[in-house]
């Protein structure tokens, strides 16, 4: 499989770093391109243009963060801060819009109610996706 | 302007889609789940699920800045309660509540919703103007004032044919300010005006002189 667009949807955990490393790997082979994007969910009581400094600045740290972590990798990645009401449609818009061939999206292994749960994004964009979509779950011993 | 809408059934869908097309930013409340993922499948990130009677999810849903707020469930109680939370807890200035038994407006009215819609009203309404037998059409109401505009067509056999405005046992509380005839311009009729076949006549009168003043105006 070759994939020369990646998007890489980070939030600022800690297995953000190994599924960008591993996008970068993907992406060498074909000397792909790399969009790394964050969203800011916007909550209703506010505007969806509302200036939101602290999520602004938060987001901000992850970006830069994952960049560093690209060209560590010897790679650069584009990226791209984004404010919406909900994660997994902007994430699918923007794979769409982007016409990218792959999603890879870091998870981590989260309990809901004592039951193992995706949440809400993952399950939208495995749904929604237009295009291949890699999940990465970093093993923590 | 940001404007929320309490059901997503076919009312609220077909509302919700003509308002983004116009631009508005929308947000549908909905119990149903498959109804909310309809909608959010169709139109994307407006619909959210959730009791529009409770404050919590009103809260959630950003009622606080909302310019209008629309509720049009089949439950007349639901759109009740839902325009009084939000205009009482949120202050949200414009009210629209749906009623689906036409004996319910006065109460709505009387418990301060801005603007009530009964499909009911506006079904007899067209009957109204559409059906010959309806000889009285109601344009409009002036609910705050008591009184209403109404049109009323003169047929051929009337009595009142060919007689003077100033012979008519007009009712007190009503006024006629604008004559269409069959033929001709529009014109403003003053007491000596004669009364003809075909004309439309546009009259403002209340509720309870409607049928005194048909009857002053077809002669029985």
């Amino acid at each position: 499989m070759e994939f020369n667009k990646i998007l890489v949807p980070v939030t600022g955990r800690p297995v953000d770093d190994e599924t960008m490393r591993l996008a970068c790997q993907l992406a060498k082979k074909n000397k792909g391109k790399i969009w790394a994007v964050c969203v800011i969910a916007v909550k209703r009581s506010l505007p969806l243009d509302a200036e939101i400094k602290s999520e602004t600045a938060k987001a901000e740290n992850i970006l830069d963060h994952i960049s560093t972590v690209a060209e560590e990798a010897d790679y650069e990645v584009e990226t791209d801060l984004l404010q919406a009401r909900e994660v997994g449609p902007t994430i699918v818009d923007e794979a769409v819009e982007r016409e990218v061939n792959l999603i890879i999206m870091g998870i981590s292994y989260k309990r809901r109610f004592g039951q193992f749960s995706l949440g809400n994004v993952l399950p939208y964009v495995l749904r929604n996706a237009p295009c291949q979509v890699i999940l990465y779950h970093q093993y923590t011993s | 302007m940001y404007i929320i809408v309490i059901g997503g059934g076919k009312v609220g869908y077909f509302l919700a889609r003509a308002l983004l097309d116009e631009g508005h930013e929308i947000l549908v409340v909905e119990k149903s789940p498959a109804r909310t993922e309809f909608i959010s499948n169709e139109l994307g990130s407006v619909c959210v699920r959730g009791d529009g009677c409770e404050v919590s999810t009103l809260t959630d849903a950003g009622t606080g800045r909302a310019e209008m707020f629309i509720a049009v469930t089949g439950e007349d109680e639901d759109n009740l309660v839902a325009c009084q939370v939000a205009k009482h807890k949120f202050n949200v200035p414009r009210t629209v509540a749906r009623i689906n038994n036409p004996k319910n407006e006065a109460i709505f009215k009387e418990l301060g919703i801005d603007v009530t819609v009964s499909s009911t009203n506006i079904i007899m309404e067209s009957i109204q103007e559409e059906v010959p037998t309806h000889s009285l059409t109601h344009l409009l109401d002036i609910r705050d004032k008591g009184l209403e505009i109404v049109e009323l067509k003169i047929p051929a056999d009337a009595k009142t044919v060919g007689k003077e405005i100033r012979e008519l046992s007009l009712p007190p509380e009503s006024r006629l300010f604008l004559i269409i005839p069959g033929q001709g311009k529009p014109r403003v009729p003053t007491a000596s005006t004669v009364i003809q076949a075909e004309d439309q006549i546009i009259a403002i009168t209340t509720p309870e002189s409607e049928e005194a003043l048909r009857t002053a105006l077809r002669g029985s």
